[in-house]
């Protein structure tokens, strides 16, 4: 019953997304289409965070750091260098991906907040390195550019500067991106990442490398950053160092935390709700992050599972055993997605 | 098959494996025995890479483990099932069974599992955490089993079980020798020792004190008491 659910809300929510960008103009909210576009961006860039935190229990504050490569990358092929628009998004990736794995050789000895630390300190160095390189970034002023063209035939271009055409090119990316994370979190890789999250002593004694598992999550999750990177340029036709900053790494761990970590869509859930009450509630209170951060300490304290977590226990309570004692249905990857707390052990994170 | 060469371990300045030696034979159930804290859980880190040694060697079939970093152990036909079961509560049966594997099971690696532990068959959705202490320790040396090792290391698998399923941990542990597959057992438990260890080593501040066999131990009371604390 819980994956019958489950099925049924992800594809009604797909479907609302597929028709948004003629359902909101219809209903005369044509200026979300945007903010939808951005929430689904955001979204990856909190997949990111997740895949590290969520499942191989890595919290990473340096996030930010592989957005920002990617934006840059996309920016500079694009401005700097006049690539069209696929060897741009190439490149943007090329470098934020690269960038990750040089990171993280470093960054995966460590673990716990030693990790979370160096995460930062990464980032720090980036940004500060991409304001003084005005040159190349453009410094504070960040770097614009002019949408290449997706596709040319003949005369017809089929562009980005379309709103609806760059809606669903987001929600492409994205949707894939989602996909790929669904099989790596459900592949045997998937399951040696969450050993490593729940003990990695007890993960290595049964012969899986925590370093390179870590290493690879870490490569992943930088790629998945690095493509939200891509498309925030894009959707901007801009990059800016202020994206690489910590504390854009630190609203995806609020967004991973207040959504769910270790499940696959909370992530989505946290940055969709908290990009809504930003949307809404900055224009009318300016220190609407004082709520953001009520509604994180009351998720932390009340719901620790973050929102997909209580949302999972409300199901597994209607699918709880019936008055004979039997179980109705329970599928053994909701009872993982729902169980992120780590172990409390010898080298638990 | 195991041969533990004057091994010497130190947790910072402190000395806590001084010249441990010890050998496993082919289809051997060797015991390890001692008091608490006199080094036995640190030889067998040792062996499996979690602890680094300072001097001697440990070799498994002519390979020298001690270089060896700790997940290079188990592909070396080493299974270890560490005090305290070592499972991954948050993770299925099913989950825990296989991660080794880093492959869908063969059905050869299923049965190998369901034909000892039928029990199991039925829980493979059930969260690792939710089983019983027995039932724990059965799904920690199932997992080890699927990786088809030649031997395999228990740490303590006794501890904290309900005596009655004590009998049936033993069971099951002489008859995954009886299929060839050699035991190295740390043991607090003197009657499970006793009863299915062909030889027993006893150690005491780091360092092995006594080598006998089990029935040769079993007519030695004062050395039982001198080194165990008890009666045999």
């Amino acid at each position: 019953m819980k994956e019958r659910i489950n099925r049924s809300v992800l594809l009604t929510v797909l479907a609302l997304l597929l028709a948004a960008p003629w359902l909101l103009p219809a209903v005369g909210f044509d200026y979300w289409l945007d903010i939808l576009a951005e929430i689904l961006i955001w979204s990856l860039f909190a997949a990111s965070v997740n895949l590290l935190f969520g499942y191989v229990g890595l919290l990473s504050f340096g996030q930010a750091l592989f957005f920002g490569m990617g934006m840059f990358g996309v920016a500079i092929g694009v401005a700097k260098l006049g690539l069209g628009f696929w060897p741009a998004l190439g490149l943007g990736m090329v470098v934020a991906v690269a960038t990750a794995a040089v990171a993280g050789a470093l960054a995966v000895r460590l673990t716990w907040h030693y990790f979370a630390i160096i995460t930062v300190v990464f980032s720090l160095i980036f940004y500060f390195i991409a304001l003084s390189a005005k040159p190349l970034t453009g410094g504070d002023d960040g770097t614009s550019f002019s949408m290449p063209p997706m596709l040319t035939l003949g005369e017809s271009e089929l562009s980005l500067t379309d709103q609806t055409v760059q809606y669903l090119f987001i929600l492409l990316v994205v949707g894939f991106a989602f996909f790929v994370k669904y099989l790596i979190v459900r592949s045997p890789f998937g399951m040696a990442l969450m050993a490593v999250r729940e003990n990695d002593v007890r993960a290595s004694l049964i012969g899986l490398n925590v370093y390179f598992l870590r290493w690879i999550a870490f490569v992943v999750a930088g790629g998945f950053a690095g493509l939200a990177g891509c498309l925030f340029a894009l959707f901007g036709r801009y990059a800016s160092a202020t994206y690489m900053f910590y504390h854009v790494s630190g609203e995806g761990v609020v967004w991973t935390i207040v959504g769910g970590a270790g499940t696959l869509f909370g992530p989505a859930i946290g940055a969709a709700l908290l990009i809504v009450v930003r949307e809404e509630l900055s224009n009318m209170w300016e220190h609407y992050p004082i709520l953001v951060g009520i509604v994180v300490i009351l998720t932390v304290i009340f719901a620790p599972k973050g929102l997909m977590g209580m949302w999972n226990a409300l199901l597994d309570r209607l699918a709880s055993p019936s008055a004979d004692g039997t179980k109705k249905d329970e599928g053994p990857r909701e009872a993982i997605e729902t169980a992120v707390a780590p172990v409390k052990g010898e080298a638990g994170p | 098959m195991l041969e533990v060469h004057d091994l010497h371990a130190s947790y910072g300045k402190v000395e806590v494996l001084r010249g441990v030696s010890l050998k496993v034979g082919d289809g051997e159930i060797v015991g390890l025995l001692g008091r608490n804290g006199v080094g036995k859980t640190t030889t067998l880190k040792a062996i499996m890479g979690l602890v680094r040694a300072s001097a001697g060697r440990a070799t498994f079939d002519g390979v020298d483990l001690t270089g060896l970093a700790a997940h290079k152990v188990p592909a070396q036909g080493i299974g270890y099932v560490p005090q305290g079961r070592g499972i991954f509560p948050n993770l299925t049966v099913e989950e825990n069974l296989f991660l080794g594997l880093r492959q869908v099971p063969s059905a050869k690696q299923r049965a190998l599992v369901f034909d000892r532990f039928p029990q199991l068959k039925d829980r493979m959705d059930q969260k690792g955490g939710t089983l019983s202490g027995g039932e724990q320790q059965q799904l920690a040396i199932a997992r080890c089993l699927v990786m088809q090792p030649k031997l395999i290391i228990l740490d303590e698998p006794t501890e904290g079980i309900m005596p009655i399923l004590i009998k049936e941990i033993r069971s099951e542990i002489r008859k995954i020798n009886r299929a060839g597959v050699s035991i190295l057992l740390v043991e607090q438990n003197l009657v499970t020792a006793f009863k299915i260890c062909s030889s027993i080593y006893l150690m005491e501040k780091g360092a092995i004190v006594h080598r006998s066999s089990a029935a040769d131990l079993k007519t030695q009371p004062d050395v039982v008491h001198r080194y165990l604390g008890m009666a045999a």
